[in-house]
């Protein structure tokens, strides 16, 4: 099975950490690789290394880009490769869309991973205090 | 279709790492496996990392384990095992 590959890019050092992190649950991640965008760094220098980063991890079935922000510099960047049914964008990355995107066990298309990953992305939020009492959550209802 | 209760016995509970242990045997197996927690039914797909970690099965937590499928037996076995050892954590 070809896997979609992915490309986390950031601000700072938070897209290698959130890989290293992955890694250290799931195991090593060939097929995802990590670009941080320094804040002082050239744009068309960043753009080179978003370009081969897609290039390392493609394997033909597409490459998902996860970027820190919606309207930041890294997103800003990464925009410009979006491509049709080749690489698509979710912002806002978290450590479960890392994992979602990690653990593909099924065949899918780079829009269906991209809105798993949204999803679980969205999903994997929780005020835990809430979570914790079911109980008094059931009497509140 | 198998059942059995299981006990999270280790420091850290259902942590990341000892989801991932688990979500990899699960994976080995043919059979559907799902663990609910006895006290609030919520329910995970024990091959899914993300959905056992919506357990937030801390020590002490009560699940159910329930398989289903060719290799049934085997699977609960092995995972019943894990969780006796505490995720090789004890």
């Amino acid at each position: 099975m070809k896997k979609i590959g992915g490309v986390i890019v950031s601000h700072g050092q938070v897209a290698g950490e959130l890989l290293a992190a992955a890694e250290t649950i799931v195991g090593s991640l060939s097929h995802i690789t990590a670009v941080s965008i320094g804040w002082h760094d050239d744009v068309e220098l960043a753009k080179d290394e978003i370009s081969r980063a897609i290039a390392k991890v493609s394997e033909g079935a597409g490459v998902l880009l996860l970027t820190d922000m919606f309207g930041g510099t890294p997103t800003n960047i990464s925009a410009m490769f979006i491509k049709e049914n080749e690489i698509e964008i979710v912002t806002g990355v978290n450590l479960p869309m890392v994992i979602k995107l990690a653990s593909q066990t099924k065949e899918m298309t780079l829009m269906e991973l991209a809105k798993d990953v949204e999803e679980q992305g969205k999903q994997a939020i929780y005020r835990t205090s809430e979570l914790l009492e079911p109980q008094k959550l059931k009497k509140d209802a | 279709m198998l059942k059995v209760k299981l006990k999270v016995i280790n420091q850290l509970g259902l942590h990341a790492r000892a989801a991932a242990q688990l979500v990899r045997l699960a994976g080995t197996f043919q059979s559907s496996i799902e663990l609910k927690r006895v006290d609030n039914a919520v329910v995970a797909d024990a091959k899914s990392i993300l959905s056992v970690l919506t357990l937030a099965a801390a020590r002490g937590t009560e699940l159910g384990l329930q398989v289903e499928g060719e290799d049934e037996k085997r699977a609960l076995e092995l995972i019943e095992e894990i969780f006796l050892k505490g995720f090789g954590e004890l």
